[in-house]
């Protein structure tokens, strides 16, 4: 790897995953972000892309200056891509086979997101791979999995925030469901992925053993619900929504703050934050009426409790009072915009989420880093690659082409 | 018994400290094996005391929250403040693989019970922190919980109706994902781990893990000083806003306008179906749903078809939308509450549930049983959460030799 360094210079630290061999056919979010963390902590990870089937996040332009006709200016593929190394080919190609079936015995671990089935119509599927690389480990994420009567349907992520039960209890009580104008199972499943595949690296260094790992976002977010489905088999209680109100504790809400659309959110799960938060709003004469002396009374007393809290709110900035019920030992935290994540918020830039890195078409942008640390071990984060960056770096230094052997498959456009 | 195949993680040891904010890892890596024992201060987890509670009264060995967050771990009963405590928790760390703990930054250290001491018991020694903030930093020892994690991470200003407060999501969502992020951290630090015999902490803070699924805001905001607001069942898509919630007969459904060839085919069906049952149909003028981009086409033309689509949805029940819906393809999702999903034929065919009885509930109810499926490794949830400190006696006198005038004696000074 000495040579053509300047491609994938990094530092002297060693990686966690250093010497882990990925072939990526992740695309959209969930298989990008899979491979993305992969990279981020030293994997090898090699994204097959085609000229004729581009992935979506280097097409949707939602930024200005975002172009139709570039495939390598869009800060989503960059987002979703970051340490990865980029690789085109056209897999219809007579001579595809020969890359491919290279690609493979290459590869620990193929990761996969297509519709179920898509990759064995392609003859690349699970079986194939093992019949090539016995202790391959193969990663497929999907809307509903690899089986059942649904198995061959697709669905994005809020499909599976629908399906799961999730946004059923998501909204307010009067009121349609809502989601949040962001990803969940899109972002849970990718983490699940990596668990599955690492801890499949390590059971194959114990057994010799590969594996092929079905990752399904209805499964993954039905699991999270397991308290309410619980309630419904044990209680016969079905919850629905409830906005931003919890059982146990009280005040719990988001409340209005000087300014326009400001808010600041406030929970009071015991006896003495609800004390320490009646100090720090100064202790009106309402807070010690016996309506709301203790958690049921508060409860039963809520939309009073809560017009009250925000006739104090309203008199503050949303950052005052983050601070001031923090520094008495009340939950609270402003509701933070994007932009105050970048240009506030000291301890997002602490965690260094987004790495200002050089891209060639965007120049200095931010790059995210993963959000679970490793101590010791710190990712180290690239730039993503242009369309068909890499190619003839991974035929000659990952496959170990001769030049000539490259330069004939690439005079043949294998590689399109 | 039916012969179980191995899970991907057994054989190692994990301790947990957790309370609710990170006890879903701990669950998660049991499930793959991990011989996992909670650690509970004496009268038990104050997480027991989250409702809802099976019989709807108060009970700390009843709480289904408790419950569906622990399945698979022994339990045992331990003061780490006293120095008796200290003491068996470093025989038990000493040969823990893992530790997973969600202390306020800094607690365990003042017990000598943090990182640098478990390292120095222990060179193999992972440490899992999942904390709301991450531990450093300036709001490293502010509080949190889901509703503020949801406020400072951004998620909550784009989810709910633009006339009322930000919304944070119905379940636990944000804690889900913060400890899928911190299993996948301890599984990538694990296989560094087994390679050099050096352990290390990882770093899990619930703002950074929810702030990344805004991704797209981040770098809409970096690039065009633009911020995504919450808009109700709508979703920002590029340019416009397409209606992602609709009300049907009978409860709701996700479906959304997505164009180009993805989304091609689903409009065409749904237009014909539209049509079939006479329905007013704006969306027939489209002649190539291929070619049509979001961008080009107005937000009035847009909202034109979306209230007829609209109209549709509410003539037909859930059933009706998931049932011909999938024949005729136009990847509608019904929104399902706790008790579809129970009988759900999807669900149903991949084996999700599993009975898990409870001497403290009447009827068996079932759990979600698996997160991943695998060819090689079952890494499935087999048993209900224990009870408080029913593991003592394996563990005391079973694996660290105390005899029974000790373990009395550690019980009357309330160590255990």
């Amino acid at each position: 790897m000495s040579s053509n360094s300047s491609i994938v210079d990094r530092s002297s630290h060693s990686q966690a995953l250093d010497g882990v061999k990925v072939l990526d056919f992740g695309w959209a979010l969930v298989g990008s972000l899979t491979s993305k963390y992969l990279a981020d902590y030293g994997a090898e990870v090699v994204k097959i892309e085609s000229s004729t089937r581009i992935d979506l996040s280097r097409l949707v332009r939602n930024v200005s200056t975002a172009q139709a006709n570039n495939l390598d200016d869009k800060p989503w593929f960059v987002h979703l891509n970051t340490s990865k190394f980029g690789f085109t080919f056209n897999l219809k190609h007579p001579r595809a086979r020969e890359v491919m079936d290279r690609l493979i015995r290459w590869a620990d671990v193929i990761n996969e997101n297509f519709t179920p089935g898509t990759l064995a119509k392609l003859g690349y599927g699970y079986d194939y791979a093992c019949k090539l690389s016995p202790g391959i480990i193969m990663v497929s994420g999907s809307a509903y999995g690899q089986t059942g009567p649904l198995a061959h349907e697709w669905g994005i992520d809020g499909t599976g925030a629908a399906w799961s039960g999730y946004l059923d209890l998501t909204g307010w009580a009067d009121r349609d469901p809502v989601g949040p104008q962001m990803p969940y199972g899109d972002a849970v499943v990718p983490y699940l992925n990596i668990l599955a595949v690492v801890a499949a690296l390590d059971y194959r260094r114990r057994t010799g053993k590969g594996q092929h790992i079905d990752t399904a976002m209805t499964d993954v977010a039905t699991h999270q619900i397991t308290p309410f489905l619980l309630d419904w088999q044990v209680n016969g209680h079905l919850q629905t929504r409830a906005g931003n109100r919890i059982a146990h504790a009280s005040p719990h809400g988001v409340f209005p703050c000087q300014g326009e659309d400001q808010w600041c959110a406030i929970a009071v799960f015991n006896h003495e934050e609800w004390n320490a938060f009646c100090r720090v709003i100064g202790n009106p004469d309402w807070t010690s009426e016996a309506r709301f002396s203790t958690l049921a009374l508060r409860k039963e007393n809520e939309d009073v409790l809560e017009g009250l809290v925000a006739e104090w709110t309203r008199q503050q900035t949303a950052e005052t009072v983050m601070n001031l019920m923090q520094r008495a030992g009340v939950p609270a935290g402003v509701v933070q915009t994007a932009q105050d994540l970048i240009e506030r918020d000291p301890q997002m830039r602490a965690r260094e989420f987004l790495t200002p890195l050089e891209h060639p078409v965007l120049r200095t942008m931010g790059h995210p880093t993963p959000p679970f640390k490793l101590m010791e071990t710190p990712a180290q984060v690239r730039t993503a690659p242009r369309l068909g960056e890499h190619v003839e770096y991974v035929c000659k230094h990952m496959l170990g082409m001769s030049d000539a052997e490259y330069a004939e498959l690439a005079q043949a456009d294998v590689f399109k | 018994m039916t012969e179980r195949l191995p899970g991907l993680l057994d054989g190692y040891r994990a301790l947990d400290l957790t309370n609710e904010i990170g006890f879903t890892c701990g669950k998660i890596l049991a499930a793959m094996g991990v011989d996992t024992i909670k650690i509970e201060k004496p009268g038990g987890d104050a997480a027991r005391n989250i409702p809802p509670f099976a019989g709807g009264v108060p009970n700390p060995e009843k709480s289904l929250y408790w419950w569906a967050g622990n399945t698979d771990k022994q339990s045992i009963t331990l003061d780490i403040e006293t120095s008796d405590g200290q003491a068996l928790f470093r025989r038990l760390a000493a040969k823990a693989d893992f530790v997973i703990e969600s202390f306020m930054p800094g607690y365990l250290d003042s017990l000598g019970l943090g990182y640098a001491a478990l390292r120095d018991l222990n060179p193999r020694s992972i440490m899992t922190s999942i904390t709301p903030f991450g531990q450093r930093g300036d709001y490293s020892q502010f509080k949190g919980s889901e509703l503020i994690a949801s406020a400072m991470s951004s998620v909550m200003a784009g989810n709910g109706d633009s006339d009322r407060a930000p919304l944070r999501e119905g379940p636990d969502s944000i804690y889900y994902l913060a400890n899928t992020a911190a299993a996948a951290g301890t599984a990538i630090a694990h296989y560094r781990r087994e390679l050099t015999g050096t352990g290390q902490h990882v770093d899990i803070s619930l703002q950074h893990v929810s702030a990344m699924r805004g991704s797209v805001d981040l770098f809409v905001w970096e690039f065009d000083k633009r911020l995504i607001k919450r808009i109700g069942p709508f979703r920002r898509n590029g340019p416009r806003a397409t209606r992602w919630i609709w009300p049907c007969k009978d409860g709701h459904v996700f479906w959304t306008l997505m164009t180009g060839t993805v989304g091609a085919p689903a409009n065409r069906a749904l237009s014909q179906w539209m049509d079939e049952l006479g329905a007013n149909n704006p969306l027939r003028a489209i002649e190539n749903w291929e070619k049509l981009n979001l961008a080009e086409i107005t937000q009035e033309r847009l909202d034109v078809m979306q209230v007829a689509i609209g109209a549709f949805f509410l003539s037909l029940t859930k059933r009706e939308i998931a049932e011909e819906g999938l024949r005729r393809g136009i990847n509608a999702s019904v929104v399902n509450n706790s008790a579809d999903l129970l009988d759900n034929p999807q669900l149903t065919a991949r084996e999700y549930w599993t009975e898990l009885p409870s001497p403290e509930s009447a009827i068996a109810p079932k759990y979600p049983k698996h997160f991943i499926l695998s060819t090689e490794t079952e890494n499935f949830v087999r048993q209900r959460a224990p009870m408080i400190g029913e593991h003592n006696d394996e563990i005391y006198r079973g694996e660290l030799g105390l005899t029974t005038d000790k373990i009395a004696e550690l019980k009357a000074a309330h160590v255990i």
